[in-house]
């Protein structure tokens, strides 16, 4: 059971307006691509496809068969890091970059003190670190960028600019007990419409969450993994490194990484074509696979 | 008197002008906190505006620090909004400055034009001009098109239009602005004219 | 909007249709949801499905340009199961009045009554009640209208007042309900979905779900936005809608009414302001030579023998006192004469008409304030071209806008154009003050943030700047008519600058003995009903009257109903009273007597806007729309008890079913779209409105169905706004949605042997674009008379300009620059075109 502060996400009262993302790049003063006409269109609404070095947080857009004659069941999700009560980048970092945020228990991180490891990348069971900047052997310089739950604007009183700027009231902030109410009541409500598979996504999973979802649709629909854990291996260099310490770490970054990659939820640089549903190497632009819903496979 | 976000501000200038580092965007009702040195917004002016994308009226809050804004976001004592922006409303930032994909540095959005030009007959470019030269340019075209093509009368009737010129919009503009172009077209004898109403 | 947006939580149905108002309107999810959460249902009913769509509890889809099909089907649903609201209709409505002989509509010739083949027009004469009596107004001492003889009232005749005939029990063949009732008989659930392209169980269960408003307690709002108005028959459209809300009951309550969402932020004041061809500010006429060629033409033309307009020459004599100041006099009739008459061919003088006079040579100067027709305007590569025949051309924008830049289009050649082009730099919203209407007629106030970057003015200073100097060439050189110029008041000064604020005192209205704006002494008028007709009051546009009125603090716009931000909120109902100022009188729900019945009691006790307690109007939560009380000599008031006169904006003071407002229709009646898929509109003898405009014209290139099969919309996307000038300068919008494209069927696809992520080709006979497919389940093939129609729908937010994000293909190329005759608006929303693989 988690503690401290949540976002809630309902998903069920996302119009996908994408206010959010917006909101996040200007308050956190984060860069878009400005050379011109150099964005891709990937046949979705869901743009840019995933997170990237400059983007904390994306909605999600599947479409999926309603089994009626008119409409479909077109899943809004949100993608961006989780907070995880036991969270992996924090144990993983060797730096003491990512923390806890004691008050609202958000993981954020001090920018300055991030050595550009990527160990966070591997240990994150959703998937969401990126970093700017770096390059050459050893990624000299990159420097972490996930979601900070905008604890600024939390202590400032202020919710997080993607709350914050929510119309449709999709996002709303508040302690975590709360907002785990507010979670269960929307899906009961949902299943009394008749939405059978809606859940609340969070309470459980890697300690609870500080971004707890109501989703609508079935898990499957949603860019989040079905039982994300934290590897033992980190949980073990967790409680090595007040022996280790940073430099040793650092020191041993090279092997680290290697040793690091091989664990823990690897998300694929994968898209799905909502459309067909395809599932295509974004690198190689190749069709992985092919789902056909109507037979049934997800 | 209603205690306003407005009228905060004008009641804390005062304790601003004393050079105390004072954060005055968080003294309103909704707002009310202790300020952080660190915060992005310490030592701003807010002023509340109404976003430039649909006709919702959403309010809004523009903080400005040294004369150069800082921050747009949702008025949360506004009504309508509740504090809540669109992606559109949430950019509206970015009209004025962005941060520069290559530096990171904060600039002012160059895709912004904010000198008077002109493009010459048979010309592929601009010329930049003053504005005087732009207004004495102008003025003298739509005199000189007026004059030439007035009709003062028709079947007896004193009609005094022009069909040579035409004025389209601004569904963007302030409505005074409206006015004050209405009154100046249709005084020119302009009949030709239209807005945004229909697109 | 006849509600305002917080309005939408008190519906306890809510039907979008031709709207997307999640995408579009965004703040409108908020209300939506709070109605949503209450235990609302919501109808979404589009060609496909859209991120509105999923959210909905009924979606419908519906082929573009059929929706007076689908709302006359609807209007015949609720009569023949007897759901319509029966108090409602037979006292607010004209239901009971009936017709002038001769009145008819014919299917076997798809025409009203009164068609004149040569001219292409109506005569309206049998739209017309048929008159019991007529009678004067009393212009006596004491009399009601008694200010018409006072010293300074422009002479006029007054109108006499016809007492239309009425059967009361509704059976006259004759009377409006039983000619409505006749006329949709024929909009049968079967011809509706042959039409339409639905099925019938889901068509029926839109309408029972929506006719259930028709419980006077129930409350049933309309969302609905361009999807419905831009058609060459879309203001009959709209008046469909506004059948259905009488029929329900469900126009002046609070969780109803009749919501148009605009789609820029000030275009309410736009329209208030009158930047329209025939309108003066206020929604009065602007001169025209047939009908007002003179003062007194005017006033005898368009003052209305009863209701609240019988009040207009008081408000035209006030708005030409501000034009002209002391120059007007009634002894010149207030400088009308000065002002331009619209010729007969006004409507040549529409936006889409103006490119055939830039084309003709007619028109040789054009100014573009903030809007960029080159793209936005349909048939865009014609307009092009015709602008290219301009001497001279004026933008004021904030960003080198495809009009500032039609000389170098893709399929321009800048050196054989001639015309000379300003761009004027603009500031931007937050660098400049001033009031903004949004589309529940809320005026508020914007402040000043900062200045603007370099050498960008506001619009305001930019209008000064060229006024003063245009004022200075005809003082020095003369001219024709001159005085049109030499003569207008223009002294919107404060502290010697150009200043909004002064502005603001005009709009609001002022006793002119008491007012100098040179030194800042204004007697600042308490609302419009102190307006008179003598010269001795001053006001730019009456319906803002009372909204800046505070004449102890003229400076401070916090200090006047506009710059409110009080939260009382009298019932609960969202109507936020004390904040800002909703025009006219701080009305926020309009036609609000129609909320309570004949006696005054409200349909429903949790909804009360106004209620009669049996003494007086003694329950006020909205300021009443309608005359609940009388002033007496001594100031006293005396209360008016309830009547039936709950639409007092009309000379007969009932809501319309039958009208004789618009050119094409006195019933809407289907036609189909200017290019449509049918061979023969099922519901009539005829195909297109006999009405369309500008359709002749060459540059139209009319395309038929052989050639072009599949039905083409287009639409604006929640990420883009417009042309995109204003938002494609914005790096992390162009992030959020980076491409136009075209939406289509995976079925279409499939013929067309097209990819999700392709690019197509689109065309018709005026032009050709290639856009990226989205191929989507959202959108499916509908059956339409027996026949499989595809739609695709297209988003238009690029051009040729812009530094981060362009796209040379211009998709108002394709649309058709044919427009509805009342509105001249153009018909974007249904068109054919092909499609192939790029």
């Amino acid at each position: 059971m988690a503690e401290g502060k949540a976002i809630l996400y309902d998903a069920s009262r996302c119009s996908a307006c994408k206010g959010c993302q917006v909101a996040c790049k200007c308050w956190n003063l984060l860069p878009s691509p400005m050379e011109k006409n150099t964005q891709a269109w990937n046949g979705s609404m869901q743009c840019p496809p995933d997170l990237d070095h400059r983007t904390r947080l994306i909605i999600t857009f599947d479409e999926a068969d309603n089994g009626k004659k008119y409409g479909i069941n077109w899943a809004f999700g949100r993608r961006a890091c989780m907070h995880c009560t036991d969270a992996a980048c924090v144990m993983a970092c060797p730096s003491g970059c990512l923390y806890h945020d004691e008050e609202t228990g958000m993981v954020s991180f001090d920018r300055d003190k991030c050595i550009g490891c990527k160990y966070c990348v591997s240990a994150c069971p959703f998937d969401v670190p990126r970093h700017i900047g770096g390059n050459g052997l050893f990624d000299a310089g990159a420097k972490i960028n996930k979601c900070t739950g905008c604890i600024d604007r939390i202590k400032n009183g202020r919710s997080p600019a993607c709350v914050t700027t929510c119309q449709p009231g999709a996002l709303q902030f508040g302690d975590w007990e709360e907002m785990l109410a507010v979670a269960k009541e929307r899906v009961e409500v949902l299943k009394a419409k008749g939405f059978e598979s809606a859940q609340v996504y969070g309470e459980e999973q890697v300690g609870g969450t500080h971004v707890l979802h109501v989703l609508k649709y079935p898990l499957e629909q949603y860019e989040l993994p079905e039982n994300p854990q934290v590897s033992p291996l980190i949980g073990a260099m967790n409680w090595m490194k007040p022996i280790l310490g940073v430099g040793a770490i650092a020191l041993v970054g090279g092997l680290g990484l290697s040793f690091l990659t091989g664990v823990g939820y690897k998300r694929p640089e994968m898209r799905y074509d909502e459309a067909n549903h395809d599932i295509i190497n974004v690198e190689t632009g190749e069709v992985v696979r092919h789902i056909d819903k109507e037979a049934g496979e997800r | 008197m209603q205690l306003t976000r407005r009228g905060f501000f004008q009641a804390t200038a005062l304790a601003f002008a004393g050079s105390m580092a004072f954060e005055l965007s968080s003294q309103s009702e909704a707002l009310a906190v202790p300020v952080d040195a660190e915060w992005k917004l310490v030592n701003t002016e807010e002023y509340t505006n109404i976003c430039c994308y649909c006709s919702g009226g959403c309010g809004s809050i523009v903080s400005v620090r040294d004369g150069e804004v800082i921050n747009v976001e949702g008025d949360p004592d506004h009504p309508i909004n509740e504090g809540c922006l669109c992606p559109k409303g949430a950019a509206m930032f970015q009209l004025r400055n962005v941060v520069d994909d290559a530096t990171g540095e904060i600039i002012h959005n160059p895709e912004r034009k904010t000198t008077p030009m002109v493009r010459r007959p048979g010309a592929t470019e601009w010329e930049e001009i003053s504005w005087e030269e732009a207004i004495e340019g102008i003025a003298r075209k739509v005199k000189d098109t007026r004059d030439a093509t007035f009709v003062e009368k028709e079947k007896g009737v004193t009609v005094n239009y022009t069909p040579a010129i035409g004025s389209l919009g601004g569904s963007q503009q302030n409505s005074e602005e409206e006015y004050l172009i209405l009154k100046m077209m249709r005084s020119l004898g302009i009949v030709a004219i239209d807005n945004q109403a229909r697109v | 909007m006849t509600g305002h947006y917080c309005d939408f939580k008190n519906a306890d149905v809510i039907l979008t249709s031709g709207s997307n108002n999640l995408e579009n309107h965004p703040v409108s999810s908020k209300w939506v949801q709070r109605a949503l959460d209450a235990g609302a249902t919501w109808i979404v009913v589009d060609p496909r499905f859209t991120r509105t769509a999923a959210h909905a509890d009924i979606y419908c889809p519906i082929r573009s340009g059929t929706d007076i099909a689908f709302y006359g089907g609807m209007i015949n649903y609720i009569i023949e199961n007897d759901l319509w609201q029966h108090e409602y209709v037979e006292h607010y409505t004209n239901a009971t009045f009936i017709m002038e002989d001769g009145y008819e509509f014919d299917p076997e010739t798809g025409l009203f009554s009164g068609w004149d083949e040569s001219t292409g027009t109506y005569d309206k004469h049998t739209w017309h009640y048929a008159i019991e009596e007529e009678t004067e107004w009393d212009t006596s001492e004491g009399g009601s209208y008694a200010w018409v003889t006072e010293e300074g009232v422009p002479e006029f005749t007054p109108p006499k007042v016809q007492v239309a005939k009425k059967d009361p029990k509704m059976q006259d063949p004759m009377c409006v309900w039983q000619l409505m009732k006749k006329h949709y008989s024929r909009y049968t659930i079967e011809t509706v979905c042959e039409i339409c392209g639905m099925d019938a169980e889901t068509l029926e269960q839109v309408y029972a779900a929506y006719a259930a408003t028709g419980a006077p307690e129930k409350s049933g709002t309309i969302l609905y936005a361009l999807g419905q108005t831009q058609h060459t028959y879309g203001t009959n459209n709209t008046r469909i809608m506004t059948l259905v809300q009488l029929l329900l009951g469900n126009a002046g309550i609070a969780g109803g009414g009749l919501n148009a969402l605009r789609g820029e932020p000030n275009v309410q004041g736009a329209t208030d302001m009158a930047m329209l061809v025939f309108d003066f500010p206020g929604y009065l006429r602007w001169p025209n030579v047939s009908e007002s060629p003179s003062l007194r033409a005017w006033c005898e033309s368009q003052t209305y023998y009863g209701g609240y307009y019988t009040n207009k020459p008081k408000f035209m004599v006030s708005a030409l006192k501000e034009w002209f100041g002391d120059n007007a006099t009634v002894k010149n009739d207030y400088c009308y004469d000065l002002l331009p008459k619209v010729p007969a061919n006004g409507g040549d003088y529409t936006t889409m008409g103006t490119f055939h006079l830039m084309d003709s040579g007619t028109m040789k100067g054009y100014f573009a304030w903030g809007q960029n027709p080159v793209v936005s305007d349909p048939n865009s590569a014609f307009n092009r071209r015709a602008m290219s025949k301009l001497e001279w051309l004026v933008v004021a924008d904030w960003v080198e806008t495809a009009t500032a830049a039609f000389w170098r289009a893709p399929d321009m050649k800048p050196e054989d154009i001639q015309t000379e082009v300003y761009f004027l730099p603009a500031a931007l919203i937050y660098e400049k003050s001033g009031t903004i209407a949004n589309s529940g007629r809320w005026l508020q106030w914007r402040y000043k943030a900062a200045d603007p970057v370099g050498e960008a003015r506001p619009d305001y200073e930019i209008a000064d700047m060229l006024w003063s100097k245009i004022v200075e060439l005809y003082e020095a050189e003369g001219g024709p008519s001159a005085e049109s110029i030499t003569n207008v008041k223009w002294d919107y000064y404060i502290d010697g600058k150009i200043d909004p604020r002064a502005v603001s005192w005009a709009f609001n209205g002022y006793n002119v003995a008491g007012t100098d704006f040179a030194s800042g002494k204004v007697d600042l008028l308490t609302g419009f009903p102190q307006l008179k007709a003598d010269g001795t009051t001053s006001c730019a546009i009456w319906i803002y009257g009372g909204y800046y009125n505070n004449s102890d603090a003229p400076l401070d716009p916090a200090e006047q109903p506009v710059g409110r931000r009080g939260h009382d909120d009298p019932g609960e109902l969202g109507l936020f009273p004390q904040w800002a100022f909703s025009w006219p009188a701080n009305r926020r729900i309009i036609y609000n007597r129609a909320s309570a019945d004949a006696n005054g009691k409200p349909w429903n006790p949790n909804r009360v806007l106004v209620e009669w307690d049996g003494k007086e109007w003694a329950t006020r939560n909205d300021v009443p729309d309608f005359v609940f009380q009388t002033t007496n000599a001594d100031g006293t008031t005396t209360p008016v008890p309830p009547n039936d006169n709950a639409f007092f904006m009309k000379p007969e003071q009932h809501a319309n079913f039958i009208s004789y407002g618009l050119a094409d229709a006195a019933l809407p009646e289907h036609y189909e779209p200017f290019e449509t898929p049918m061979k023969e509109n099922l519901l009539n003898a005829r195909l297109n409105s006999p009405c369309v405009k500008f359709g002749d014209h060459e540059s139209v290139k009319k395309g038929d169905v052989e050639t072009y099969p599949i039905v083409a919309t287009t639409y604006s996307i929640t990420e883009h706004w417009q042309t995109g000038a204003q938002t494609r300068m914005c790096p992390a919008l162009n992030e959020v949605a980076p491409k136009q494209f075209i939406e289509l069927s995976p079925q279409l696809a499939e013929e067309k042997g097209i990819a999700n992520g392709d690019d197509v080709r689109v065309f018709n006979n005026r032009g050709s674009v290639v856009l990226k497919a989205l191929v989507t389940k959202r959108i499916v093939p509908l059956e339409v008379n027996g026949e499989t129609i595809h739609e695709v729908g297209m988003i238009h937010h690029w051009d040729w300009t812009n530094m981060y994000s362009s796209d040379d293909n211009v998709v108002n190329d394709l649309t058709p620059n044919v427009g509805d005759p009342n509105s001249f608006i153009p018909e974007f929303k249904a068109f054919l075109v092909d499609i192939e693989k790029a």
